[in-house]
């Protein structure tokens, strides 16, 4: 039991006066230390440890010392001391049980006897589901608006074969492509797709001897590369992670080869991983090269990072 | 000596008896430090700095800055080259941005070091994990914003990294996006995550994270007796007030000198073909970037692996660690694990970065 404020406290001669403050230790939120002020004015108040404290109970505090020795306890400062309301310790008041009993409001009328407190409780929780709930449909559909558009399957002019000047050689075409994002104007954007004038053996190596086909997202056939076909276009985004690679001349490997500057995924002329982290080889993208030599392609986008290649533009 | 109190005490008095400005100002200067202030525990208050630093710089921005992608690249350049005092104002916030992220690795490595995570800090713990995820949220959709290549190109491989993770991760890349592609959408939701979302998350997660901290109480120091504790122990102000405040101005004054010496500058307006950028992430993920260089973490497995899995199975554990490590042992020289563990995730990281570093010049 802790000592209370206002309880008489005992030597073990004769009873010296009551207990006048509490002090608690901040550290281990004990009390450490009752004040004892004597009757009789004048009398300094004394600061008696808890060490001291033979026993309390629910109005005395019962000391070991007698009444002689009293005075040999330090006299009480208050200055050295500030109150439990002006300091943060954290839990301090959780297990301090010093008060002369309670300190009590009364509980509103209207609150006695409520039954059913469970059920309001639940009806608030079951009102806010109710405003909550209708939103999550039009608030998912307000910011997915734009997440699936339509694959773009236009052919665009990209440049003409005569800048290609040997077999086997990456050549970077550039080009501008209109974009349309919804309540913007029409803006034009750079992209790139690296074309090839490929050898038998590099062609046989990109097409398998299969004829490549390309798909709209209902499954339908958009156009297909045929395999006899030498010029073959790649997607200028890696397949790895999305960036920009280049053709380049690594005098250590003796020979030319695709490299991606972020990180370091290197492709043959036929788009075949030599080294690095992607998963897939390059991607091509459906060309068709007219008479005069104009080359268009379809700007298909793949997602970058996966084994099988999926359409996302 | 009974002078009449002057207009301003009146004003205080009178504010005082409404709101008990007195026992608030009292609660949160007499906070006893146990085992006393020390410069070991600036790095919060630091935190909380930047970020109001940032928050401020940040709105001054928005003065100029417009999050469209035909205007965010040449309000960049506004505010840099012709707005008085614009360029100083935006390397302030791009240099306080890397300043939030070192003082989230200080301030984490600090607490983890003092064992400050264990029993009863969990919470605190766990509440300042989520604000070191703002806080690279932050990073991630701050550097999108003026819409040069950097940009562009860091946005392109950051987003398609998520993409890997299993079930969500396409519709959170969508999501992000604003659709298939980087583009406008992409520019108007991370301007709004970056204005509005981050910042309300992290100002209600940082209070929260106080509260917290203020209900548990400070940690102290990892040894001593109770009696050394206690004959050290001060109140937060003034001495770890005055100290905080010493750490606030050097760390003002390291950024301002950043602003200074190597103010920003705009790559090329973002555009889908890199040109002859590489493409390279801000410093602090350089880590994670050379990381998928690696062999290992090639093919669709691996990346997810370095880019999902790793990072945050990384995380959990962070999140995991009070309730693991239930040793009441705090003295980080009695933890051989913890410090060991520290040592290589710290080693890991700057290895990874410097050595990101190196490649670059292997790619010119």
């Amino acid at each position: 039991m802790q000592p209370k404020l206002k309880s008489k406290v005992r030597c073990t001669d004769r009873e010296v006066g009551e207990v006048t403050r509490v002090i608690v230790d901040p550290l281990s939120r004990e009390v450490s230390h009752i004040v004892v002020g004597r009757n009789g004015a004048g009398v300094p108040e004394r600061q008696i440890p808890a060490s001291t404290i033979e026993a309390v109970t629910d109005d005395t505090v019962e000391l070991r010392a007698p009444s002689s020795e009293l005075n040999q306890f330090p006299v009480f400062r208050r200055d050295e001391y500030v109150t439990i309301h002006e300091v943060e310790i954290a839990h301090l008041e959780d297990h301090l049980h010093v008060q002369p009993g309670e300190v009590l409001v009364p509980l509103p009328e209207l609150e006695r006897n409520v039954k059913r407190r469970t059920f309001f409780t639940n009806l608030t929780h079951a009102i806010g589901a109710l405003i909550a709930l209708p939103l999550v449909y039009p608030v998912l559909r307000y910011v997915m608006k734009p997440m699936y558009a339509p694959f773009d399957n236009r052919w665009l002019k990209i440049g003409n074969v005569n800048r290609i000047k040997a077999d086997d050689v990456g050549v970077q075409f550039k080009f501008k492509k209109t974009v349309k994002e919804a309540f913007m104007p029409e803006a034009e954007v750079d992209k790139n797709v690296w074309v090839l004038k490929a050898s038998p053996p590099v062609l046989e190596e990109v097409y398998k001897s299969k004829d490549m086909e390309f798909r709209d997202h209902t499954g339908g056939v958009i156009w297909t590369n045929k395999r006899d076909v030498p010029y073959v276009a790649y997607s200028g985004k890696c397949p790895h992670l999305g960036c920009g690679y280049k053709w380049r001349n690594v005098p250590k490997l003796g020979r030319q080869i695709f490299l991606c500057p972020c990180h370091l995924s290197i492709y043959d002329a036929s788009g075949k991983v030599l080294d690095g982290p992607a998963p897939r080889p390059l991607d091509p993208v459906p060309i068709r090269v007219a008479t005069n030599g104009d080359i268009e392609i379809i700007d298909v986008e793949y997602k970058a990072g996966t084994k099988v290649q999926t359409r996302i533009v | 000596m009974n002078s009449q109190p002057s207009l301003l005490e009146k004003v205080f008095a009178f504010v005082d008896e409404r709101v008990g400005l007195k026992t608030i100002q009292a609660k949160m200067l007499n906070e006893p430090v146990p085992g006393g202030s020390r410069w070991a525990y600036v790095f919060g208050s630091c935190l909380l700095f930047i970020f109001i630093m940032q928050a401020v710089t940040g709105i001054l921005l928005m003065f100029y800055y417009v999050p469209s992608a035909d205007h965010a690249y040449a309000s960049t350049q506004y505010i840099i080259h012709e707005v008085d005092y614009g360029w100083f104002l935006l390397s302030y916030h791009f240099w306080g941005s890397s300043a939030m992220v070192v003082m989230v690795f200080t301030h984490m490595s600090q607490v983890f070091l003092w064992g400050a995570y264990k029993k009863p800090r969990e919470m605190v713990w766990l509440v300042g994990l989520a604000l070191f995820g703002l806080v690279m949220a932050f990073g991630f959709t701050g550097y999108l914003l003026p819409w040069d290549q950097r940009a562009y190109w860091a946005t392109t491989v950051g987003v398609e990294i998520m993409d890997k993770t299993p079930v969500v991760g396409d519709f959170i890349a969508r999501f992000l996006k604003g659709g298939p592609t980087p583009g406008q959408m992409t520019l108007s939701r991370f301007f709004v995550i970056h204005v509005m979302i981050l910042p309300a998350a992290l100002m209600g997660l940082a209070g929260l994270h106080l509260f917290l901290f203020r209900k548990a109480g400070p940690a102290g120091p990892f040894q001593g007796s109770v009696e050394e504790l206690k004959a050290k122990t001060d109140y937060f102000f003034p001495r770890q007030v005055w100290k905080d405040v010493v750490a606030m101005a050097a760390v003002f004054f390291t950024i301002c000198s950043l602003a200074f010496i190597e103010p920003v500058q705009l790559l090329e307006e973002a555009t889908p073909d890199p040109g002859d950028y590489h493409p390279e992430p801000e410093w602090y993920f350089l880590f994670l970037f050379q990381m998928l260089r690696l062999k290992i973490f090639s093919g669709e497995f691996g990346q997810f692996l370095a880019g999902v899995a790793i990072p945050n199975a990384f995380l959990l554990l962070l999140a995991a660690l009070p309730f693991i490590d239930r040793n009441p042992e705090r003295n980080i020289f009695k933890r051989p694990i913890a410090l060991v563990g520290w040592i290589v995730v710290m080693a890991g990281i700057l290895i990874f970065t410097v050595s990101a570093i190196i490649n670059r010049e292997f790619l010119d």
